[in-house]
């Protein structure tokens, strides 16, 4: 009787361990399993080892998402706290830090963004800012579209407002007016040709006579500033060569310094300066 | 059902703590609290809620977990009731489980009410009820699950303290799993990564509950993971409760 | 007549202290309690009495040794569905009322709705707290708890009841209530097995007895037997006569009024006393012979050992 009564206390702990193991093989198992399953990794979220960003990932347990709005909240607050001289000195880094966090938060790179350029008049922090923002974002257009005007309207950087637009395009949702932005960046920045070729392009895909019409108001000064070009160049070896301007358009293509009396795209004159040597439209080209 | 007397009495007790209601105050607070705090921020004012809603329930689920589920075996070994409960036609293994769901069941209501009030306030802010943020609640119910079954694991054989203080570590473990995924990506192959790649499948990975993140920001959630995330917790929980079966089979009440 | 209870070279050991220092509770307890009888199990403070009743319940693991309850081993949970325990300071929980703890055991037991609120009633009744079934445990006072105690002992109509000093603390009137319950247990069939430190009721009421002394048993048999029917000595009390006419006969407890107690080792010379008084023309008060009883043989043996 004793020996079947501890047998059996032993049998039954037996048949827990085992119990005990095919559980525990089932859970090593399922989380295999589990980390095949590829969940949708913020993406930009270990790349670079940024020891702060980093760091606080870690100390925050699961709650990223919360420590990011916190962190968030408060920078609202010590950035409207004008009293604070040196608060830009680590603006970059202070969002960074919320953008690691919580890289699909999109108010902060845009808010951040903003301080950088208004407040803080520092563009390089809000390029780095934006470049983070469409790294972790690639299907949010606004974060090229602001970096392009930054660059446009702030810097002056043509190329790179242009580089910017271009990236905004390729975005889906991108509103369609960046395309003529980018083509005005090109032109701005003095690739004639191109610019033409990419006006004419939209001038050929404009879904509308409105978009029609500016792109061929565009195409129109294109045109004239490639004209007004040659003939200043023109006119500029004449006068080398003869001590003075030409007195008209006509002379110039006499001379073979022109190779034809340009018009403009509308088909009219310029009007041409003898005194100066440059030619002017008829009209402004935003006015036809 | 025996077991069911067990989660009939346990339900009864944990009810009655105190600390239970604090917790509950803090987390209503903090969930609240999020639509003050939404007014602060600029931008997308319901993320804010979500968030902190979410983790309310989430952080005052495991502490209540964690708080009444050390102290539920302990009570009955330090107050000996348990000499009158075992001298019953009981198996021990029947007292682990009703302990477990007397207390799993406590929880459940809990973060019921807890989410009516997140779900209350989220509706009055957009209007709808997304079934998302149900599915994300789901889970945190899960992971709660778990952590109760391991704060009745080490409330069987140590005091609430201790007991405590390890169902807390197992939680901050659980959550920083990918911590040693990245280790093992850096380690050279030998006997240092193979006891690595064991640890980390053999510690527990909370993160496998944790869709708060895709929730708030509207991201897709992989449909295979609903289930082998389900499956985990449950298999977890059930070697968990293996463990504090055999613990408690091998007791002397002194 | 099967036994109850069988143990057989019981031994336990326990490990206390930081630094694990061994004590052997139990060196190895042989003793059977047969069906149908009152057992007492007595033994002075920590030679352990309660280490026996829970390994008996399966509390503690044993060291060596078996225990059999009605023949089935005690590890399984069977062996305690005919088994009602009252443990030494009732331990229940005290949030819930007597009803609501006695439904709550009655649930353990598997038993059914109509059976359990039937047994309910009867036995608060029996124990005697009918008006107190409404009140929560911990309202009640060291008595009550411990009728409620013995309520929930027998809420499964236990063949075999343990009971672990279920005369302590309770006045006398209540005492006697529970030797009238314990005996009409054994009416009932039932066996009774309990430890006490009152050993008259021990006498009073057992039939078999087993004195436990640091960790072994000592002595183990019928009450009959164990206590002899000698007389040690006679106690006569009488009046109108002075105490020095006893020198030779007995020995003077004490002198009150006219009246001397004395006490008379010699049988045969109580003869000599009565005769002494009839002579002298003094009266008998009273005349009682002391037989030896338990508590003699029980002092006599624990100082032994």
């Amino acid at each position: 009787m004793a020996k079947t009564s501890s047998a059996k206390k032993s049998s039954t702990t037996l048949l827990l361990v085992v119990f005990l193991m095919a559980a525990a093989a089932a859970f090593m198992a399922l989380k295999a399993a589990t980390d095949r399953v590829s969940r949708e990794k913020l993406p930009g979220s270990s790349i670079i080892y940024i020891p702060s960003g980093k760091f606080l990932k870690y100390a925050t347990f699961g709650y990223r998402a919360v420590a990011a709005d916190a962190i968030y909240l408060w920078a609202i607050q010590y950035y409207s706290t004008p009293t604070i001289d040196d608060r830009f000195d680590h603006l970059d880094h202070i969002f960074a830090i919320i953008n690691e966090l919580d890289p699909r938060y999109q108010d902060p790179y845009e808010v951040g963004a903003l301080i950088a350029v208004q407040e803080a008049r520092n563009p390089a922090a809000a390029f780095s800012i934006l470049d983070r923002g469409a790294a972790n974002n690639p299907d949010q257009w606004v974060y090229p579209f602001n970096a392009g005007h930054v660059a446009l309207m702030t810097l002056k950087d043509y190329p790179l407002a242009e580089k910017y637009f271009e990236q905004c395009m390729k975005i889906p949702g991108a509103p369609e007016f960046v395309e003529r932005l980018r083509a005005n960046a090109i032109f701005k920045k003095g690739d004639l040709r191109t610019s033409w070729e990419t006006w004419l392009e939209i001038y050929k895909k404009a879904p509308d006579e409105r978009t029609k019409k500016i792109a061929s108001n565009h195409l129109y000064n294109v045109k004239a500033t490639i004209d007004a070009a040659a003939v200043d160049d023109a006119a500029a070896k004449y006068r080398e060569r003869f001590g003075r301007p030409p007195s008209d358009l006509e002379t110039l293509f006499r001379t073979g310094f022109l190779r034809e009396v340009p018009k403009d795209m509308d088909g009219q004159d310029y009007l041409y300066d003898p005194a100066t040597g440059k030619v002017k439209t008829v009209t402004s080209p935003w006015r036809r | 059902m025996k077991i069911g007397a067990i989660a009939g009495i346990t339900f009864k007790e944990a009810k009655r703590d105190r600390i239970l209601y604090l917790l509950f105050f803090f987390a209503a607070l903090g969930i609240g609290g999020a639509r003050v705090l939404a007014i602060l921020t600029v931008g997308d004012r319901v993320k804010i809620i979500k968030d902190v809603g979410l983790a309310s329930i989430s952080l005052f689920g495991v502490l209540m977990a964690i708080l009444i589920g050390t102290g539920l075996v302990y009570k009955e070994i330090d107050k000996k009731t348990i000499f009158t409960l075992l001298s019953k036609p009981l198996h021990r293994a029947e007292f682990i489980l009703g302990k477990f769901l007397g207390l799993v069941l406590t929880l459940f209501v809990m973060t019921l009410f807890m989410s009516l009030i997140f779900l209350a306030i989220v509706f009055a802010h957009t209007l709808k009820i997304e079934g998302t943020l149900l599915v994300a609640v789901g889970y945190i119910f899960l992971e709660l699950v778990l952590v109760t079954a391991v704060a009745i694991l080490f409330s069987s054989f140590s005091t609430p303290i201790l007991s405590s203080l390890f169902a807390l570590a197992f939680y901050l473990i659980g959550h920083l799993s990918w911590g040693l995924e990245l280790i093992l990506k850096k380690m050279a192959p030998g006997a240092g990564k193979t006891l690595v790649r064991f640890l980390y499948t053999v510690l527990p990975d909370l993160e496998n509950f944790n869709f708060r993140t895709e929730v708030v920001h509207g991201l897709p959630i992989p449909p295979g993971i609903y289930l082998s995330s389900f499956l985990y917790g449950v298999c977890y929980t059930a070697f968990i409760l293996g463990l504090a079966v055999l613990v408690f089979r091998r007791r002397d009440f002194i | 007549m099967a036994d109850a209870i069988r143990i057989d070279n019981l031994q336990k050991k326990f490990r206390l202290g930081f630094i694990p220092k061994t004590r052997q509770i139990l060196k190895g307890i042989t003793f059977s309690v047969r069906e149908g009888e009152i057992f007492g199990y007595l033994g002075p403070n920590g030679a352990g009495k309660t280490t026996t009743i829970k390994c008996l319940l399966g509390l503690i693991r044993p060291d060596a040794g078996t225990i059999e309850i009605f023949g089935r081993s005690h590890f399984s949970p069977r062996s305690r569905q005919t088994l009602g325990f009252l443990p030494e300071n009732p331990y229940f929980y005290d949030y819930l009322t007597a009803t609501e703890f006695l439904a709550f055991t009655a649930d353990l037991f598997g038993l059914g709705r109509v059976e359990k609120e039937e047994r309910i009633a009867r036995l608060l009744k029996l124990v005697g707290l009918e008006r107190a079934a409404g009140l929560p445990l911990r309202k009640f006072s060291r008595g009550m708890l411990q009728r409620a105690g013995l309520a929930q002992a027998l809420i499964n109509d236990p063949k075999l009841v343990i009971l672990d000093e279920p005369l302590g603390g309770m006045d006398p009137i209540g005492r006697k209530e529970i030797r009238d319950i314990i005996v009409r247990f054994k009416d009932e069939g039932k066996t009774v097995f309990f430890t006490s430190h009152i050993l008259q009721d021990i006498e009073m009421i057992c039939d078999r007895v087993a004195i436990i002394v640091g960790g072994r048993i000592v002595k183990e048999g019928a009450l009959r037997d164990l206590v002899s029917e000698r007389i040690l000595f006679t106690e006569v009390t009488v009046s109108g006569l002075s105490p020095d006419a006893f020198r030779d006969l007995g020995e003077s407890i004490s002198a009150q009024g006219d009246r001397v107690l004395l006490k008379v080792y010699d049988e045969s010379k109580v003869d000599a006393v009565l005769d002494l008084v009839h002579g002298q023309k003094g009266r008998l008060v009273s005349l009682s012979p002391r037989t030896e009883t338990l508590e003699d043989i029980f002092v006599e043996t624990v100082t032994r050992t």
